[in-house]
């Protein structure tokens, strides 16, 4: 475990579901150079990536088959690694100091 | 009608901060209150909040988690669940609801006084939601346990355990008191938005929904989780005041306030959560152990963020890594000892399997816990189940209110550090919780234990019958006994008889 300890992950942490996968899927066509990976704890979804990873609502949207605001995503969004910048367009999770 | 972008006017909705015509600025924002540090106002305002929401995106969101919320308690309150689900889960319903639910409006409480005092615009508007949200919190954790009052009393806990003076509350009360509801609007976030939300709450609110839907209830795992989203937002008003502290020459103070916090947060959680999830889980429903749990939530995820935001583990972490491994081992010693004292029924859960797993878990804990474990386990399967109670009392630590204990074996760790304060000598149980006592005597000093209670006259009579009333025992509802009318020995029964 201690080796994980000293971490630059960022990324949201999900309740279960269909808008978690939704976000895997928008995080990979939003990121695609970042690798993701991902924790399944049975009621929640932890997702991780190095340093920065963006969530678009363009992309939320096509991959819930519905228009999608940005804020929808709170209702899920249960906590996150790293720190987090929320516009209208876009959530962004990221770290200001790698180490 | 087409309607704005929320950035195109958030800012200048957001951006109260007319200057005061009738009374002077001090006036307004007291330092005491307000902001004790003298940061400019200047600075305050460039504060910005990462996690920004509407009141109009607010309404509906909110809306829609209380509507998924009370759904799902609605389809599922007609299952056979609570009949089923045994007094191990019920034990941590229990606990939860009972030191929680009421803790939310002080919460609550806390969030006004950010409303009204946080030198910052942006702070006030932010904590207006955070205020609505924790109003959310009490309500729904007082409405869920009450369907459950009728079948069991010891769920009443939800709602009078607050008002009691049960050894478990006076715990809770003094912590919370301390970081919550005595602090100015600034200490406080640093406390409670920071050291607190970001850090701890997500085991209790995020990981044991991991348990629950193990367990198969699917009404209290969507509840917590729903909770924990408002948490993940309001929590956002920590980061940029620790910021704008750092940036102000106010970084050691900073880095106290939280070191503070999060030890209190700490012990209190290493006994709601940590034991429920080692514990009273039944164990084929067991995910990961709460130290992995810890790991997760806070030796990764809080720590990184702690040093992202330019300040640093607590000074204490050495001792911190050690108490996951010890505390709440100890503190389901303790509790089960005195079952009688509490309002749940915490099963002694140490079968030959569960003893295998917490093994496993937790290297050693065989050689150490299972010595302890090994003489109650004798004691019932001889019938003496008398001598499993204590027959005295615990010393309790005048910061956490917990009984004080360590690890047993040869050398049994137990010890306890006292100071000297004004003629009044006080026992604690571990360096954070004596060094959180020297950095503010004042506010600690008058403080008694409940056992200090005892010795002193308050409690009457000053017979057992007469504690136990003192702690609401058997006037909110009747003390707990083992949850699992120690069927847990009945292994080493068959053992024995090979």
């Amino acid at each position: 475990m201690s080796d994980k300890e000293r971490n630059n992950s960022v990324g949201p942490v999900l309740r279960a579901g269909e808008v978690a996968e939704a976000v895997l899927e928008a995080l990979r066509e939003d990121n695609p150079d970042k690798d993701f990976v991902i924790e399944d704890q049975v009621s929640y979804i932890r997702i991780e990536t190095e340093g920065e990873c963006v969530i678009r609502r363009e992309t939320m949207s096509r991959a819930m088959g519905r228009p999608f605001a940005m804020a929808e995503l709170e209702i899920n969004l249960t906590s996150f690694s790293g720190r987090i910048e929320t516009t209208d367009d876009q959530m962004r999770f990221y770290l200001q100091r790698t180490l | 009608m087409a309607l704005l972008d929320r950035h195109e006017w958030y800012d200048i909705a957001r951006d109260t901060n007319w200057t005061p015509g009738y009374v002077s600025r001090e006036e307004l924002f007291p330092p005491e209150l307000s902001d004790p540090y003298g940061i400019p106002v200047e600075e305050w305002e460039t504060f910005d909040e990462p996690y920004k929401v509407s009141y109009r995106e607010y309404v509906k969101i909110q809306r829609e988690k209380d509507s998924s919320a009370y759904s799902v308690k609605a389809a599922l309150s007609r299952s056979k669940f609570h009949d089923e689900a045994g007094e191990g889960w019920a034990s941590v319903l229990k606990l939860h609801y009972g030191s929680v639910a009421l803790t939310e409006y002080q919460a609550c409480q806390f969030q006004a006084r950010m409303v009204r005092f946080g030198p910052s615009p942006s702070m006030r508007n932010m904590a207006t939601f955070g205020m609505l949200d924790e109003l959310r919190h009490a309500q729904l954790q007082l409405f869920f346990p009450h369907e459950l009052v009728h079948r069991d009393r010891q769920y009443d806990w939800a709602h009078e355990a607050a008002h009691t003076n049960n050894w478990a509350v006076v715990g809770g009360r003094h912590a919370f008191d301390d970081i919550m509801m005595c602090r100015d609007a600034i200490t406080g976030t640093l406390m409670v938005s920071f050291a607190f939300e970001t850090g701890l709450t997500n085991l209790q609110m995020i990981g044991l929904s991991t348990d629950a839907a193990n367990v198969g209830d699917f009404t209290f795992a969507n509840l917590i989780t729903s909770i924990q989203s408002d948490e993940a937002r309001h929590a956002q008003l920590g980061t940029p005041s620790i910021e704008i502290m750092v940036r102000n020459g106010r970084k050691k103070e900073a880095q106290q306030i939280l070191d503070i916090a999060f030890w209190r947060m700490w012990r209190l959680f290493s006994i709601t959560v940590g034991i429920p999830m080692d514990y009273y889980i039944p164990l084929e429903q067991r995910h990961l152990s709460f130290k992995e749990f810890m790991y997760e939530w806070v030796n990764r995820q809080y720590v990184r963020q702690v040093e992202d935001i330019g300040l640093e583990r607590p000074w204490y972490w050495d001792e911190f890594l050690d108490d996951i491994e010890n505390h709440h081992h100890c503190q389901q010693g303790g509790i089960w000892s005195w079952r009688p004292t509490v309002w749940w029924n915490p099963p002694g859960a140490v079968s030959p399997e569960e003893r295998q797993w917490l093994e496993e878990k937790y290297p050693g804990w065989n050689a150490s816990y299972g010595t302890y474990w090994d003489v109650i386990t004798d004691n019932l399967l001889a019938g003496r189940e008398e001598k499993t109670h204590p027959e005295c009392l615990p010393i309790i630590c005048n910061m956490c209110q917990i009984p004080i204990s360590n690890r047993p074996g040869e050398p049994w760790k137990a010890r306890v550090l006292q100071h000297e304060h004004e003629g009044r000598r006080y026992n604690f149980c571990t360096e954070p919780c004596r060094w959180i006592f020297t950095t503010d005597p004042d506010r600690y000093k008058d403080h008694e234990s409940i056992v200090d209670r005892l010795y002193s006259g308050e409690i009457q009579p000053p017979t057992l019958d007469g504690v136990l009333a003192y702690m609401g025992i058997g006037v909110v509802s009747e003390g707990g006994h083992d949850g699992a009318d120690y069927s847990w020995i009945e292994g080493f029964r068959a053992q024995a008889a090979e």
